[in-house]
């Protein structure tokens, strides 16, 4: 079935914990501390620790490529990081299908923190197999 | 005032000069360490790289000493990924990257120093499969 515009991307909630985020500061290799140092998180300024951007990327790439399968190909991925995210609280990725060209199809993607602020706003390109 | 001016100078000379390149290998085991800590079960990255693997090969943001003079902390503003070429376990992966532009701006709560960086991907083939763009925010 051929995407539609305005069609919504079946949406994926998760969870990240503390735990998390030193798992993925290991498998990127970002030893930033305010990613796992509440301290040091505070002492920036920042409320305690927060998500790693390109963690929420990931998520949000996960939704694309759940939502894809074996349909199409990913073509181009951008997110832009609007606000901070903690541990502990859930994380809403969703999207729609904004244009659609030939086989070019161009969803947008966002993830909400829990009171449903967008905190990261995106696009994805992808190549449907024709 | 004077001391972010000539940050934001010295950090202007570095546009376009490409840092030393990276290579390294794509990794099977590295490639299930990543999967499990973005919390994507799918098995197909077992073997193929998953949309933002790639920053776990070479950093998105190659580190630039000076630019911790400015401000008090790093943020990342954005990435934009394009891909050209799936990425596969055992691929030899070249990264290069180089400052695109060094910016700043006046926010509602201070300054912002911008650094674009462009990072390009190459496999042991010579071919190109991915670009990166990320934006560094000193704040």
């Amino acid at each position: 079935m051929k995407p539609t515009v305005g069609q919504e991307v079946p949406e994926l909630v998760k969870h990240p914990t503390t735990r998390q985020l030193v798992q993925y500061a290991g498998a990127q290799g970002d030893f930033y501390e305010i990613h796992y140092d509440q301290a040091y998180a505070k002492s920036v300024g920042l409320p305690g620790v927060i998500l790693h951007g390109l963690l929420k990327a990931a998520f949000l790439g996960q939704l694309v490529t759940d939502w894809l399968g074996d349909r199409g190909t990913l073509k181009a991925f951008e997110v832009s990081y609007r606000g901070v995210d903690q541990p502990g609280r859930p994380y809403r990725c969703r999207g729609q299908v904004k244009k659609v060209a030939g086989d070019q199809v161009e969803i947008e993607v966002w993830g909400e923190d829990s009171e449903g602020n967008r905190t990261t706003l995106g696009t994805a390109t992808v190549e449907m197999n024709g | 005032m004077t001391t972010a001016a000539s940050v934001v100078e010295r950090l202007r000379e570095r546009i376009g000069v490409a840092a030393p390149a990276t290579q390294s290998t794509v990794e099977a085991g590295h490639l299930k360490r990543f999967a499990e800590a973005i919390g994507d079960t799918n098995p197909r990255w077992l073997e193929e790289a998953p949309p933002t693997f790639l920053v776990a090969l070479s950093p998105a943001a190659y580190h630039l000493e000076e630019a911790e003079e400015y401000g008090k902390g790093w943020l990342n503003g954005g990435n934009r990924f394009e891909y050209f070429e799936p990425v596969r376990v055992g691929d030899r992966v070249t990264a290069t990257g180089r400052v695109a532009d060094v910016y700043e701006k006046t926010g509602s709560s201070g300054n912002l120093l911008f650094i674009i960086f462009e990072t390009e991907y190459l496999n042991q083939h010579g071919r190109t499969v991915a670009r990166l763009r990320g934006t560094a925010i000193r704040r």
